[in-house]
């Protein structure tokens, strides 16, 4: 998993602004000292405050070396000696790597271990978009829903494909969360994907009612979607449970709704829709029916 | 994924502001692509994309445009930025003339890509309808902020480096356009609009 290296960072503070959910801070002291023990004091320094106390703290048997530096005058005077550190939050890190493969630190600080489980593993490659997901063969958050449907045929006339970005734009979100939104949208109705067609579902303890291995509960990713299908019948239940969960959650979704459509780009949803008091969907996502060979009607 | 449907701003801003997919059907339509995709690369740069990518590789911003083409194969997925109605219509003529057999999806102001199809003589088969933002809205960033964080759909840009980029554009330390581009380039997709962030930036 990413980390920074204390022996190279410099305290310039540059990464703190790429990381996309603020989980790089430059630390005097706190979390990260709280969990390592101490072995050095004072260390040659290279840059940062002269007159500081320089303290170095390591992570013991893990390897990690991290931070933490005081205020004070240095007896020695000719060490110009840093005085914070960048640290990597574990806890709001959501492991998109940003940060590495953007080479934002000019010291190469910012370095990366391999995933320590499972669902690390599941973190990492769901946040970071550059990594494919083995189950559906794509790359970024793994699925294809509408972009390939004039070949795939997997949304029929009469069917709403739902897709719920969890965590976007911008925010992430925990599993708990996915969970809450992925449960109501099932007992509403909606028929989730499986692992064939979306990641999460390699999460799901239970597919049929969305429910989440509780061991990944409290992962936080940066954006995870869930996705599933209904008849046209079945959406407005879908969209009163979603008006309900929504105020139940600690983070944001976006939602798509995949429809057939008519030529004109009408479609039975769109009245479904006025119906029900949405305002007509300003953007989407237009399949132009180009794939070959196309899937059968139904 | 729908990395390309979710772009925020007002209506004004997001008009001139398309995304074009090329999709191949896994384990239908998915072998000996290499030599198709660069010629869909070369009919979007032909139509006036101004920007454009394969997600392993990264976008035109990042890499030069000849090391990604080489690099394509047959897992690549292409996909680029167009900034006019006309661009997208030639874009789409092109396709349907050659007849690649690939998924091709269009992404916009349904008001500007729909006439666009018709114009191209497409029918649209499919249609992902944005829905907006549900939930704790009150912890996003700022909406000039969003509106350009959200071109890079699967939000590798951070809200403070581009507060950190229009102050800096602000101070006239540094032209919007290169920080447009600096924003630009975090986007593997190559699905940013670096013209529309320029645009945000200076406002």
């Amino acid at each position: 998993m990413v980390r920074i290296n204390p022996e190279k960072c410099r305290a310039c503070g540059v990464c703190l602004d790429y990381c996309p959910l603020e989980a790089i801070s430059l630390v005097p002291s706190g979390p990260a000292a709280d969990v390592f023990s101490e072995t050095t004091v004072v260390r040659e320094p290279s840059g940062g405050s002269p007159g500081k106390e320089f303290r170095e703290v390591t992570a013991g048997e893990q390897g990690g070396v991290v931070l933490f530096l005081t205020a004070g005058p240095l007896p020695d005077t000719s060490r110009q000696l840093r005085s914070r550190v960048a640290y990597i939050d574990p806890s709001l890190c959501v492991q998109c790597w940003v940060c590495l493969r953007q080479r934002v630190c000019s010291f190469g600080a910012i370095e990366a271990t391999f995933p320590e489980d499972f669902y690390h593993l599941f973190q990492h490659v769901i946040s970071d978009p550059v990594e494919t997901t083995a189950e559906t063969g794509v790359p970024g958050r793994g699925t294809e829903e509408a972009k390939t449907n004039d070949v795939s045929g997997r949304y029929r006339r009469g069917e709403v494909g739902v897709a719920i970005d969890m965590g976007r734009p911008g925010l992430g979100c925990r599993l708990r969360d996915v969970e809450k939104v992925a449960m109501a949208v099932a007992a509403a109705g909606l028929v989730l994907e499986g692992p064939e067609h979306t990641p999460l579902a390699k999460l799901m303890a239970d597919l049929k009612t969305g429910r989440i291995q509780e061991a990944s509960r409290d992962l936080r990713v940066l954006s995870v979607i869930i996705e599933g299908k209904c008849s046209e019948g079945k959406l407005p239940a879908v969209l009163t449970a979603l008006r309900r969960v929504e105020t139940e959650i600690e983070t944001v979704f976006t939602l798509g709704l995949v429809s057939r459509v008519e030529a004109d780009g009408t479609a039975p949803l769109l009245a479904i829709l006025e119906r029900l008091g949405f305002p007509r969907p300003l953007r989407g996502k237009v399949n132009v029916g180009l794939g070959r060979p196309p899937a059968a009607e139904t | 994924m729908t990395h390309s449907l979710h772009r925020f701003g007002e209506r004004d801003s997001l008009r001139g502001d398309f995304v074009w997919l090329s999709y191949q059907t896994k384990g239908i339509n998915d072998r000996d692509l290499t030599p198709i995709m660069q010629e869909i690369v070369a009919i979007a740069e032909k139509a006036g994309s101004v920007n454009w990518g394969d997600i392993k590789t990264g976008s035109i911003l990042a890499v030069q445009p000849e090391e990604i083409k080489t690099r394509l194969k047959d897992s690549s997925r292409i996909r680029g930025v167009f900034t006019s109605r006309q661009q997208v219509v030639n874009f789409l003529e092109a396709m349907k003339e050659k007849d690649f057999g690939q998924s091709v999806v269009i992404s916009g102001l349904l008001e500007e890509v729909l006439p666009a199809c018709q114009e191209a003589g497409v029918i649209p088969h499919t249609v992902n309808f944005a829905l907006g933002i549900w939930g704790r809205k009150e912890l996003l960033p700022e909406e000039d902020i969003l509106a350009v964080t959200s071109m890079c759909g699967h939000h590798m840009i951070s809200p403070n480096l581009v507060r950190t980029l229009r102050e800096r554009v602000r101070a006239g330390r540094i032209s919007a356009d290169k920080a447009a581009r600096a924003l630009g380039r975090l986007c593997p997709c190559g699905i940013f609009n670096q013209e529309r962030a320029r645009r945000l930036l200076e406002g």
